[in-house]
């Protein structure tokens, strides 16, 4: 549990805040390419760490995001018009560059220099991975480009997705840390989804239901290992690794594409589920995002044309109480991501911490928090750059792998543990 | 038509919810296994916790305890941080679940007796490995060593400060 103060210290990220200027250490997932996906295409509304602006790519291809109102009289720039190096609002012409400074204004004559005096915020906007990323700190703070391996391999190995998860981004990435639901929710799916079955670890899964666990500090946030029993005196190991403020990943399943998640505040209510597949070492086969795009595997199939989940809130996420009952799932959504999803959002906009009954199983749960408050109390009070920034801590891997019983599971799975290029990953 | 789900996630409605306690009080048992982490676990009981009471097995000895009356076949003994002895089983026979604190590269193999007793009661084993400065990696991996086969959740934690807020998120407050 946590006390109701603790709960609003880690959840709120809005500007001023403890977590929100923790998370603005970071660069932050914020579009997917395909949504700027040409020079002058239509501006995108951008929403995070509860501000609001809009993104686009200019005539030249350089990218923008910049605060989402007209700095005349306030209307949104997203019926702007993109157009010669520049997002012109329709109401009185005025016109913003990339870095939000304001190059006209109509009713003036040029030769005054009144734009000049006119600049939004802006934030840099990079492409990385198939992904756009900003840094919303200060400029004099702005860390390395982010060097996570699912953004750093060629574009043909990698697929990332996002969709709308409309509950605070804390109880979302718990899910993420938290191992020892995917027995029970999941169960269904390691027979079923293409992106799982066949591994011959899957077995262990399903044989032993009472995983014992493991939780280090890692120097970008925690390790957190669950060891189930296997043949041959040895211990099935799967290490999901958890890089601060908000980064998951989940250990794999024989050479099936790796994935994970991202989990970016928008507000205090309402969060982005990113969830990334890529593979070291090959390119995605066409099957792979194929069922990639059908929302199978951490993907959801999401309304064509948005970001927001077919099965959501507003249809009961297609409970299908038949196949609950004869156990096709669990809990009668269908499809790993809706299934986490669903059960985080009926937790409410922001859970209430302070009815919870942990058990010890859930210290990754509860040293991630501890991590994340240290960290934005370190920030607050003494300026240190937080775990997670330094692109070394980016660098590394989920593992699932076989040791003998009397081998250090640091030891046995160090290796296993970073991303190296082209290096297959650790996997059973 | 609203769905249901979409009414009952709002914040408007998260105030509708009843707001009886859910659970009663916890009772922890924490114990030291080492004389390192026996100044650890003296200095979190002074901040007195309602729901865990704190030991060390300093005195740890493994003979037939003349005040048992169980007949267990498993009998040691705790010392608690007054000094007093008690009887282990009936501890953690007392206990929600037990956790014991090492310090890297002390002596943690007192744990095997008390993970008889959990693994008698049907308790849950909860182990915790404080690094101490100066030591290394392998130190560490040493205690996981001892601890891993007997323990439900293993963690190295860095120093009381995440033990206090581990009890703390498992309502021992």
């Amino acid at each position: 549990m946590l006390k109701k103060e603790q709960n609003e210290y880690l959840t709120q990220t809005g500007p001023g805040t403890p977590m929100g200027e923790l998370f603005r250490c970071y660069w932050l997932p914020v579009l997917l390419s395909e949504e700027l996906p040409e020079p002058d295409c239509p501006p995108v509304r951008v929403k995070i760490l509860s501000e609001r602006m809009v993104a686009f790519r200019d005539t030249e291809g350089k990218l923008g995001l910049i605060d989402e109102f007209c700095a005349h009289r306030g209307p949104s720039l997203w019926f702007g018009r993109n157009e010669e190096c520049g997002l012109r609002c329709p109401y009185h012409g005025w016109k913003f560059d990339v870095n939000g400074q304001c190059v006209e204004v109509p009713s003036e004559p040029a030769e005054s220099g009144y734009a000049k005096k006119i600049k939004l915020k802006s934030y840099p906007l990079i492409e990385k991975g198939g992904v756009l990323w900003t840094y919303m700190g200060p400029p004099d703070k702005r860390p390395p480009e982010p060097e996570y391996e699912f953004c750093s391999v060629p574009l043909k190995q990698t697929y990332t997705s996002k969709r709308l998860q409309e509950c605070n981004w804390l109880q979302a990435m718990e899910g993420g840390i938290d191992s020892s639901h995917v027995s029970f929710l999941h169960r269904g799916d390691l027979h079923n989804d293409p992106l799982f079955k066949g591994a011959a670890g899957n077995k262990y899964n399903l044989g032993d239901l009472s995983p014992v666990f493991e939780v280090v500090e890692s120097p970008g946030g925690l390790l957190i290992g669950a060891r189930r029993n296997a043949e041959d005196d040895q211990y099935y190991w799967r290490i999901t690794p958890f890089v601060m403020p908000c980064y998951t990943g989940v250990p794999p399943r024989g050479d099936h594409p790796m994935h994970g998640h991202f989990w970016v505040p928008i507000d205090d209510h309402n969060c982005w589920a990113w969830s990334y597949d890529y593979h070291p070492t090959r390119a995605l086969t066409d099957e792979e995002v194929a069922a990639m795009k059908d929302g199978k595997g951490v993907h959801v199939k999401n309304i064509p044309g948005t970001y927001i989940p077919l099965a959501n809130k507003t249809n009961d996420y297609l409970m299908d109480r038949a196949a609950q009952k004869a156990g096709r799932t669990f809990s009668g959504v269908a499809g790993i991501g809706m299934q986490d999803a669903s059960l985080q959002e009926s937790m409410g906009p922001i859970c209430d911490r302070t009815k919870e009954n942990l058990v010890g199983t859930d210290n990754g749960i509860i040293m991630a928090r501890h991590r994340l408050m240290r960290a934005a109390k370190a920030l607050a009070e003494k300026g240190t750059i937080p775990p997670g920034v330094d692109v070394e801590h980016q660098k590394v891997r989920q593992a699932a792998l076989l040791l003998k019983r009397n081998v250090p599971y640091a030891e046995g799975a160090k290796e296993a543990l970073k991303a190296k290029k082209g290096v297959r990953q650790t996997s059973v | 038509m609203l769905s249901e789900s979409a009414r009952m996630t709002t914040a408007h409605e998260a105030g509708f919810r009843i707001q009886e306690p859910n659970s009663k009080q916890r009772s922890i048992k924490v114990i030291a296994l080492d004389k390192a982490s026996a100044v650890l676990v003296d200095q979190i009981a002074k901040d007195g916790w309602r729901g865990a009471s704190f030991f060390t097995s300093l005195s740890f000895v493994a003979q037939q305890n003349p005040q048992s009356t169980s007949g267990e076949s498993v009998q040691a003994w705790l010392n608690d941080l007054a000094g007093r002895t008690m009887d282990l089983m009936s501890e953690v026979a007392n206990s929600d679940f037990v956790v014991v604190v090492t310090c890297a590269g002390e002596d943690a193999r007192a744990v095997t007796v008390i993970a008889d007793a959990c693994a008698h009661y049907h308790k849950s084993l909860l182990s915790l490995v404080v690094p101490q400065e100066g030591m290394s990696e392998a130190d560490v991996e040493v205690s996981l060593k001892h601890l891993r086969p007997h323990s439900r959740m293993l963690v190295v934690a860095q120093g009381i400060d995440y033990i206090e807020v581990m009890l703390s998120a498992l309502r021992a407050a």
